[in-house]
């Protein structure tokens, strides 16, 4: 598939991109996160498309799998409307600080603490840690 | 004036209306009530079992002592239930000994008690220790058996459990399945027993041994009601048999703000703590530039709520935040919607399977695909710190500037011509 962005065209391999995306969607609904941060590198590696292209396009795609998951864990019966209301407003508030404390840190210092919290997180969920 | 004569007319008429059937209601429900009362004075003469509780309020769980007398030398054992119901699911997947085929039923009910527990006598406390010892392989239908409880398990025998023959092929279009009949009532104790474990895993939320007998037959035990269970009604019930059982004493459990009661999850939290936990969590899931569910998730099962409420609730608080997002990447025309929608259109299939998954799959499988996926990420967010991908990022992230400047300037410049 050809596609244009800002004047300059991409060819997007979409025997990696739909098997992929459909996959992530699996995995992401199943556990019940976004599925961005699997997206993105998909689409950077997989498609080889630069990061410009990547940002508002991967964030539509993942709108589908959110809004289709959200119905569907709806209609099993798994949402709880009174968490709901607790957390949406944190959410919320957190979407609000985020972007005001991102300008004052060092994004790559961010990721690395985030990459070992997720490991000691992993370590526990396995049993391990 | 006419018209609010009228209005009066009619608004006394109605409040007639509904007063007296309301009236008329309770004492319907009263006859009714009345009945089942009058059997257990005929049983009298023969063996009976009195209970009673120290407190009849509660508020945000506590300590119940409950004290009764029973006929001399015989076991007596105590149920504690609570009114407000969860759902329990299990897939049976364990092969046949026999035949070796797996079976695929799926069991569902949503008449589970948000708070059981079984008492036995304390001289079957080594039971219940063999069981703890078992880790996670422990099943209730092994201790009831072992501790002579198998006439006296008697309300989520009764659980109304529906079953599903499912499939892989039942999973990909998402359906449970097709439904089966109704089992009988053996069968149904049996799966009783499972989900109650699949719902409560460990043997102390199902089982206690704290329970005191005298030799005359009083006996005296104690149950704690965790603050973070269900309002509502508690039942107590004291039985020697399947029979001879005491009337059920009810203990009112109550829960006030900030505390409040999750239906779907079972739970009772204090609000404040899910709040600060969502915001401090999404907030980082910014600085990090992936959505705090990653890190939300997890956390949240492992503080005990059901896996399943966790992702069908975490889900829809991020819909809000892609949505304004897209909207302000498609003000800035930064959105190529082709590739946006091909690609959402196979992730919307795939969002379509995931959720029954959910409901398939046990904690434990949860939680160690959820810790594979964690690995994943991990290795993902590592890539993304080393010295080639900055390289190439920094670039990147400078054209992207610049297209985003260009583009804020033309819609800019659109907006101005608009006008």
């Amino acid at each position: 598939m050809k596609i244009e962005f800002w004047g300059q065209e991409f060819k997007v391999n979409l025997a990696i991109g739909i098997p992929g995306a459909f996959l992530i969607a699996i995995a992401s609904s199943m556990f019940g996160f976004g599925g961005g941060p699997f997206m993105v590198p998909l689409m950077a590696v997989g498609l080889r498309l630069p990061m410009y292209v990547i940002v508002g396009s991967s964030l539509l795609a993942i709108f589908f799998n959110t809004l289709m998951g959200t119905f569907r864990h709806y209609g099993f019966g798994n949402f709880d409307l009174i968490f709901f209301l607790i957390m949406f407003p944190a959410a919320i508030l957190g979407g609000y600080i985020g972007p005001k404390i991102a300008k004052k840190l060092n994004p790559v210092m961010v990721k690395r603490v985030a990459c070992i919290g997720l490991l000691i997180l992993a370590l526990q969920l396995l049993g391990i840690f | 004036m006419k018209r609010f004569l009228n209005f009066f007319v009619v608004f006394f008429v109605l409040t007639v209306f509904v007063s007296t059937g309301m009236a008329q209601k309770p004492a319907e429900q009263k006859a009714q009530e009345q009945k089942p009362v009058e059997a257990p004075k005929e049983a009298q003469s023969a063996e009976t079992v009195t209970v009673s509780v120290d407190k009849t309020n509660l508020s945000g769980g506590g300590k119940l002592t409950i004290t009764g007398k029973a006929p001399a030398g015989k076991d007596v054992y105590i149920e504690v239930w609570a009114e407000k119901t969860i759902r329990a699911a299990r897939l049976d997947a364990d092969p046949d000994p026999k035949t070796g085929k797996r079976p695929y039923i799926f069991y569902m009910t949503d008449d589970m008690p948000a708070f059981y527990r079984l008492i036995v006598p304390e001289k079957y406390k080594p039971v219940l220790e063999d069981a703890k010892a078992k880790g996670g392989k422990w099943s209730v239908s092994e201790v009831i058996k072992n501790a002579g409880a198998d006439a006296v398990y008697g309300y989520p025998a009764k659980l109304k459990i529906d079953r599903y023959q499912t499939s892989l092929w039942a999973s990909i279009i998402g359906s449970r399945g097709t439904k089966l009949e109704p089992m009988d009532e053996k069968e149904n104790k049996r799966r009783s027993m499972q989900l109650l474990k699949a719902r409560f895993r460990s043997v102390g939320n199902v089982f206690s041994s704290n329970l005191k007998i005298a030799e005359d037959g009083t006996f005296k035990a104690t149950v704690e009601i965790p603050a973070n269970t269900a309002p509502g009604k508690y039942f107590v019930v004291a039985k020697v048999d399947k029979d001879i059982k005491s009337e059920p004493v009810i203990v009112e459990n109550s829960v006030t703000f900030p505390s409040v009661y999750l239906p779907n999850a079972g739970r009772t939290v204090n609000v404040i703590w899910p709040f600060l936990l969502t915001a401090a969590i999404t907030t980082f899931g910014v600085l990090m530039g992936a959505g705090g569910g990653f890190i939300l998730n997890p956390i949240l099962v492992m503080l005990g709520l059901p896996h399943t409420v966790v992702a069908g609730t975490v889900m829809p608080t991020v819909l809000f935040s892609q949505g304004t997002g897209i909207y302000n990447y498609s003000k800035i025309n930064f959105i190529n919607w082709k590739l946006g929608v091909t690609l959402g259109l196979a992730m919307l299939a795939g969002g379509f399977i995931g959720p029954k998954l959910t409901e398939l799959i046990t904690l434990d499988q949860y939680k160690f695909l959820f810790g594979w996926v964690l690995i994943i990420l991990a290795a993902l967010m590592f890539w993304q710190t080393t010295p080639k991908y900055l390289e190439k990022n920094k670039k990147e992230q400078a054209i992207l500037k610049e297209f985003q400047k260009r583009a804020q300037e033309a819609a800019k410049k659109k907006a101005e011509g608009g006008k």
